[in-house]
């Protein structure tokens, strides 16, 4: 490649949104249009949107999204128990993809389950377009470990690392509830296998390309 | 380290760090967005022409209908809290996105009261119905932006109310 057109390539290189598969599960249509239409404008031209928790499971089997965002939802549905099948039920295509929760809840405690349903990223709504690429971003640049316990299966919990940490076993101080039953223990492990079988699969797929 | 510097803590599971596949990664490449984009797409969030009254009166009505449960004792203590908290939590997220940012303010103070508050009684469901009526004047009075010295007072007054609740439950 000559010199001015590695330059330009540099240059013009941006994220290819266009290549990526978004599912919104929203409560609300006004505000599915709204974050839809701020995809697109950042280029992301395949989004589906759902009203519900079962309607949501079910576009997320059937479309495999490289990203979900989801709203808080109105009890009896809830996008922590949608969080929580996408990462432990058995026909779930991907417990690993990437969940963005958007709501209007920001007190510490909703912080708190939300990331213990399995969630990658919370964003507080009213949000900005600026907030929003940033946690796409950070998905993309900054993807976070899975971690694999008898209690919890998802994207490692701590962001930070205090290195001042005296304690013996950082991840034995919290047992989120949510976890906690026979079948939701069971559900994570099995999980947690087939998360382990995509992994598999991948390295496998991977290796054949090289 | 140490074993026994913290003894009550006991060792429960074992967890296994896994790196998944980086798929959006892979799809997406590299680069970010242009910074031109990023303000596209805020001008396009900000100058959105959705009527935002429809939403709001339907999330006004939950809320009513929350308090009306609340209040004829169909629903009790965190049953009713929860249906009371997420119209108003909606409401938060919702009004400045369409512009209402006044609804917005008034709708957090009304989440986080709702949050804290401890029992369920006459007192509480007033401040609810405080805060629903500011609600509906503000929408009824399309009263867009930050709502200036009216909002401002607005917003004192109703963190007043849920102050003087909290002092009202101070042991002496």
């Amino acid at each position: 490649m000559p010199l001015c057109s590695f330059f330009i390539h540099k240059v013009i290189m941006t994220y290819q949104f266009k290549h990526m598969t978004v599912l919104l599960v929203e409560s609300t249509r006004a505000m599915a249009d709204l974050t839809k239409s701020i995809l697109m404008t950042f280029g992301v031209t395949d989004i589906h949107t759902a009203f519900s928790m079962k309607e949501g499971f079910e576009k997320f089997r059937a479309l495999e999204p490289d990203l979900v965002i989801i709203d808080w939802l109105q009890e009896p549905d809830n996008g922590l128990e949608l969080t929580r099948r996408i990462r432990s039920d058995k026909q779930s295509p991907n417990p690993f993809t990437p969940i963005i929760l958007m709501t209007g809840y920001s007190q510490i405690k909703r912080v708190l389950m939300a990331r213990d349903s399995g969630i990658t990223e919370f964003l507080v709504k009213p949000f900005t377009a600026r907030a929003l690429y940033q946690r796409i971003e950070q998905i993309i640049e900054m993807p976070r470990y899975f971690v694999v316990s008898d209690k919890y299966f998802g994207p490692d919990r701590r962001r930070k690392r205090d290195s001042n940490y005296a304690g013996t076993d950082r991840r034995a101080d919290r047992q989120p509830e949510p976890y906690s039953s026979p079948e939701r223990i069971k559900a994570t492990l099995s999980a947690a296998e087939k998360a382990r079988e995509i992994l598999r699969k991948h390295t496998q797929d991977s290796s054949k390309e090289t | 380290m140490s074993d026994d510097i913290f003894p009550q803590q006991q060792k429960v599971r074992h967890a296994e760090l896994i790196s998944p596949p980086n798929r959006l990664k892979e799809k997406v490449g590299s680069g970010g967005i242009d910074e031109n984009v990023l303000q596209k797409a805020q001008e396009l969030l900000e100058r959105n022409t959705i009527n935002f009254d429809p939403i709001a009166n339907m999330l006004l009505d939950l809320l009513v209908e929350a308090i009306a449960d609340a209040k004829s004792g169909a629903l009790k203590g965190e049953d009713a809290l929860g249906a009371m908290i997420y119209p108003a939590m909606q409401l938060k997220a919702q009004g400045t996105m369409f512009h209402y940012p006044l609804v917005s303010d008034i709708s957090h103070i009304l989440v986080n009261f709702l949050e804290t508050v401890e029992d369920l009684n006459r007192d509480v469901l007033d401040i609810v119905v405080a805060h629903k009526m500011a609600i509906k004047a503000v929408l009824a009075s399309q009263l867009k932006g930050d709502g200036g010295k009216t909002g401002k007072e607005l917003r004192e007054a109703l963190m007043e109310a849920c102050g003087r609740y909290y002092r009202s439950k101070k042991p002496q």
